[in-house]
């Protein structure tokens, strides 16, 4: 059992991470990343190229991953989703754009990449295995620094004045311009960070899992459910969903492998129920 | 707007979409070009199992070609492969296998998947056309159905003569199955484990499954490992989650033996696990050293040139444009009449270029499908060992 | 508008796709946009009902579970129980609507991304479900259902005609007309105002007296009742179904579609649904490029027409 809720933790950690940036770029912007999963991919892809094939540092590359997100998503939401924003009638239509973005990103990492799955070597060798619990060490290594980087994103969203500022766009976007907030500037800084989030996270697992350029989808969607769990748009709630939702599949693919193939029915049935009696999930607030 | 402008706005819109399409539809095709088609998956998650194929038949289409073409009856082709991407999407996969219809294709390679395969038979068989499918579903291949051919080993040819082989030289006798809920490898996992249990191995674990798109492979494989199989049996398992199964349960403490019926690639096991994959035992096709031809290895060679990177999936891969080629040389007349072919298919024999020594290229399946309806591509069961894979051993299907 | 120019409009558009489309298709020798034309069809009703949940103010990324529903319904019903395909087309639809309530009626109260999200892992569910139930066989899915279906009943020369393709393209259309004349006669009735009005303020609506729970639901049930019919004619020409018939991606294809015809209009998920269906297989001819290509596309086509391509002619106004 010890070993099953390591699992969960683990996995909670990295889903959170994943769901972070979701939640963020949603909160602000009140857009639906489709692409989300994919800049995770190309982060991924970017490590395994400047760690895996050139051989620098891993940490350099994870930077490097990070970077080169934050640089896209800029322009992303410069170029793309403003004007979209600006010029239709309901908001939702940037969900279109955000699907032919991710689109877009599967073609180009695709033609780039290939279609294989991809590894980088390991960080660290070893395993550790003591207290019923069997954790590699670049599992523990990548699951504390999935915790720094969280840690520290929410120190930066509390204490600095840019993180203040896009707490007040989040809460209602209308009165932080009021109160003389560059709303532009902050939702574009954002969707960088958002962006940013995605690329380390992509860069961090790929030492774990690897990378694989059709992942992307399926990782959206992922993370669709973990701002869902907790309530979307709300920093604690894409933790607190990241880490229910590792829980759920470490603790359901234990509990109910007897069963056979229902495990995952049971898991998104509880999950329908789950948003039925909650319709802002854990911690959200309410969104027309 | 007012609805009238809006409907005719739409028909507007309509004709000129068919119009722009009717005038970028195919040309006619020259006579001295034999066009194969492909209908498969080349991108999404899935997208190395059928890009593997495209490339096989390019890189062989390309040789041939580059060699003067193939003489087919007194006329010498040019080899034009025709690719249709179905986003594994069966819906997508008849659009595809219309297209090929459309231009007058009569060989078509693919689906690569159980749901694809299943719903292009009805167009295929009112469009004569011959589909090499990379699905394993057995009512594809019997009667009534004629005009599928399987293109590779299905598992449940494979499954048996792996776990009797390691039954007896590895002295295995608990046998684990994880599959991905999927149809494909639910399907391969059943007859796994039915297989197993015909061969009197115990099976600890027969309902374990994982989403496909898992990418934390050790909340799935914690109970397995824990129930201490001896052979742990990847069930249709994709090349990209291979590796991550292989280093999770290693990494839990698994000392057992893994295995999977599918194709995989070397390079990809070692990028994703490394040493952990050692020893672990899988199918393949052809390019192992020991048992591979002089025309194999060029043909990886020129794969290699001409896309970069080779993919050991292709090793099962190369096999079938090489077995349309060579059905029609020794009948030219089925080269629009799949009727022939079928004919020629009972009788059929040609060496096999890619192996070493007089094997031989020819129709089988009839202990399976009861007709001949299955390629005979040599079942090469490898060992992989620091990087590349070593042959096991090699086993033949009736 | 005129009922003269009404009767032109409408007209006009039945010429087109019962006359002009299938003798250019002669002309052309395209026989394979029979196939196409009708996918388009068939998929634009879905993409219909997807679009009327969007006129409720729900983003609906579910339609794909109702499709998949009504096409194993259709299945089961011919292969196991021997009902004539006629009956079971309206059967799929009938079973999906009664289960679209007993769904509905817990989730329709979520909104935005939520409810967007409740229907999306629904799809899923749909899809596992399909994979765990007895009665539809599982991972196996159901294959080799008759063709026979075409002859029976209510069109018996379907068999007589040289292309089975023809009579499956008659078929779609025909259903894709009706389904278009009916969304368009609800968008203009009383309980299409209603609609409208809950798009743009619940509260207001129900205040006035209005019981938006019961409207919420008939909107749902009538966009499930397509998604179900597509899918049931669907599984009828591919003479097959599986658990992955349906997927996740075509529920967000059908959401996609509905954005690009237009959200503020009636005809926009069939204009939607033949630009993004069709432009993938025209597409075809560029090979590993062409989901680059697709996607550039659409992002261009995002950034000039944001509401879709039927705003066409409004933006045309304001300048």
């Amino acid at each position: 059992m010890e070993q099953v809720v390591a699992n969960g933790l683990y996995l909670g950690a990295q889903y959170a991470l994943v769901a972070l940036g979701l939640t963020l770029i949603f909160g602000l912007m009140n857009v639906l990343n489709f692409a989300h999963g994919q800049m995770y991919v190309l982060g991924g892809f970017i490590t395994y190229a400047v760690y895996g094939q050139l051989g620098l540092p891993f940490v350099v590359a994870v930077i490097a991953s990070g970077i080169t997100l934050a640089i896209i998503g800029g322009f992303m939401e410069r170029f793309l989703f403003r004007t979209v924003i600006r010029r239709s009638h309901r908001e939702e239509s940037t969900m279109l754009l955000a699907a032919a973005t991710a689109f877009f990103f599967d073609a180009v990492i695709l033609l780039i990449f290939g279609e294989k799955q991809r590894g980088v070597p390991k960080i660290v060798k070893g395993v550790f295995n003591d207290f019923g619990i069997i954790l590699p060490y670049d599992r523990i290594l990548v699951g504390l620094l999935a915790g720094a980087i969280i840690l520290g994103f929410i120190l930066f969203m509390k204490y600095t004045k840019p993180g203040r500022a896009m707490r007040a766009l989040a809460q209602d976007r209308m009165a932080a311009q009021l109160m003389g907030v560059e709303v532009n500037r902050y939702t574009m800084i954002g969707f960088a960070l958002g962006a940013m989030l995605a690329g380390f996270v992509g860069g961090l697992l790929a030492t774990i899992t690897g990378i694989n350029s059709g992942i992307g989808g399926p990782i959206s969607i992922k993370a669709f459910m973990m701002i869902m769990i907790g309530g979307a748009g709300v920093v604690s709630g894409a933790i607190a969903g990241g880490f229910i939702l590792g829980m759920m599949e470490s603790v359901g693919l234990t509990v109910l492998r007897q069963y056979g193939d229902v495990t995952y029915l049971v898991i998104f049935a509880a999950l329908m129920v789950f948003l039925s009696i909650r319709p802002n999930g854990l911690m959200g607030k309410p969104w027309g | 707007m007012t609805q009238s402008q809006m409907t005719r706005r739409t028909l507007l819109g309509a004709v000129g979409v068919f119009a722009l399409a009717a005038a970028g539809g195919p040309a006619a095709a020259a006579d001295a070009k034999l066009k194969i088609g492909f209908v498969g998956v080349t991108s999404g998650p899935a997208a190395a199992w059928g890009t593997s194929n495209v490339r096989s038949m390019q890189t062989r289409a390309a040789w041939l070609n580059e060699t003067g073409g193939v003489k087919i009856g007194d006329k010498t082709y040019e080899i034009e492969i025709i690719t249709f991407d179905d986003q594994k999407d069966p819906k997508r996969a008849v659009e595809g296998m219309e297209k090929m219809a459309q231009e007058g294709i009569h060989y078509v390679v693919g689906p690569n998947v159980d749901d694809g395969a299943a719903a292009v038979r009805p167009v295929a068989e009112k469009n004569n056309i011959i589909y090499f499918p990379y699905a394993f579903p057995k009512e594809l291949y019997t009667k009534p159905a004629s005009n599928a051919v399987l293109g590779m080993i299905a598992n449940y040819q494979s499954g048996p003569a792996i776990y009797k082989y390691l039954m007896d030289k590895k002295g295995v006798k608990k046998v684990a199955f994880v599959a991905a809920n999927e149809s494909d490898p639910l399907s391969q996992r059943d007859s796994g484990v039915a297989a197993a249990k015909a061969l009197g191995l115990e099976v600890v674990a027969d309902k374990d499954v994982y989403q496909n798109d898992t990418r934390d492979f050790t909340p799935v494989l914690t109970p397995i490992v824990a129930l201490k199989p001896d052979l742990l049996v990847l069930s249709g398992v994709a090349p990209a989650n291979a590796p991550l199964l292989i280093r999770s349960a290693r990494e839990l403490g698994y000392e057992g033996l893994i295995s999977a019926e599918t194709a995989q690639d070397a390079k990809v096991l070692s990028e994703g696990a490394g040493d952990l994959a050692n020893g672990f035992i899988s199918v393949g096709g052809a390019s192992t050293p020991e048992i591979a031809s002089d025309t194999m290895k060029e043909f990886v060679d020129r794969y290699t040139k001409m896309f970069g990177e080779y993919n050991d999936e292709s090793n099962t891969k190369v096999y079938a444009l090489e077995y349309i080629i060579e059905t029609l040389k020794a009948n030219p007349k089925a080269i629009d009449n799949v009727e022939e072919f079928k004919k020629t298919m009972d009788s059929f024999s040609a060496p096999n270029p890619f192996l070493k020594g007089d094997a031989k290229l020819s129709y089988v399946g009839v202990t399976s499908f009861g007709q001949k309806r299955q390629l005979a591509v040599p079942m090469v069961v490898n060992e992989y060992k620091d990087g590349a894979f070593q042959t096991l051993f090699v086993g033949t299907v009736d | 508008m005129s009922i003269s120019r009404r009767i032109i409009a409408v007209t006009a558009f039945l010429i087109l796709v019962f006359a002009v489309i299938p003798i250019l298709i002669a002309v052309s020798g395209r026989k394979d946009f029979y196939y196409t034309l009708s996918s388009v069809a068939l998929l634009s009703m879905a993409s219909a009902g997807v679009w009327l949940t969007f006129h409720i103010g729900r983003i609906n990324i579910g339609q794909g579970a109702y499709a998949l529903m009504g096409g194993y319904v259709s299945a089961i019903l011919v292969m196991s129980y021997g009902v004539s395909f006629w009956w079971t087309l309206p059967l799929a639809g009938l079973f999906c609507a009664l289960a679209s309530i007993l769904i509905g009626l817990p989730i329709l109260r979520l909104r935005g991304v939520y409810f967007a999200m409740v229907t999306l892992v629904l799809t899923e569910v749909a899809r596992l479900l399909a994979l765990a139930l007895p009665v539809t066989q599982g991972a196996k899915g159901i294959t080799s259902i008759p063709v026979e279906v075409f002859g029976l009943t209510l069109v018996p020369d379907f068999t007589m005609m040289e292309n089975p393709r023809i009579a499956f393209y008659y078929l779609s259309v025909a259903l894709m007309t009706a389904c278009f004349a009916l969304m368009h006669r609800l968008v203009n009735s009383r309980i299409g105002h209603i609609c409208m009005s809950l798009q743009q303020n619940e509260e207001l609506a129900s205040s006035i007296g209005i019981n938006i729970a019961q409207i919420r639901v008939i909107a749902y049930a009538i966009s499930s009742f397509l998604g179900g019919l597509a899918g049931a004619v669907f599984v009828a020409a591919t003479q097959s179904v599986y658990p992955s018939s349906f997927t996740v991606a075509d529920s967000i294809n059908f959401m996609l579609n509905c954005f690009l015809g237009g959200l503020g209009y009636v005809f926009g998920p069939m204009l939607g649904t033949l630009v993004l269906y069709f432009g993938w297989n025209l597409l075809f001819e560029t090979g590993r490029f062409q989901l680059l290509i697709y996607s550039a596309l659409m992002i261009a086509l995002m950034l000039v027409l944001p509401n879709g391509l039927l705003s066409l002619g409004t933006l045309r106004k304001e300048r």
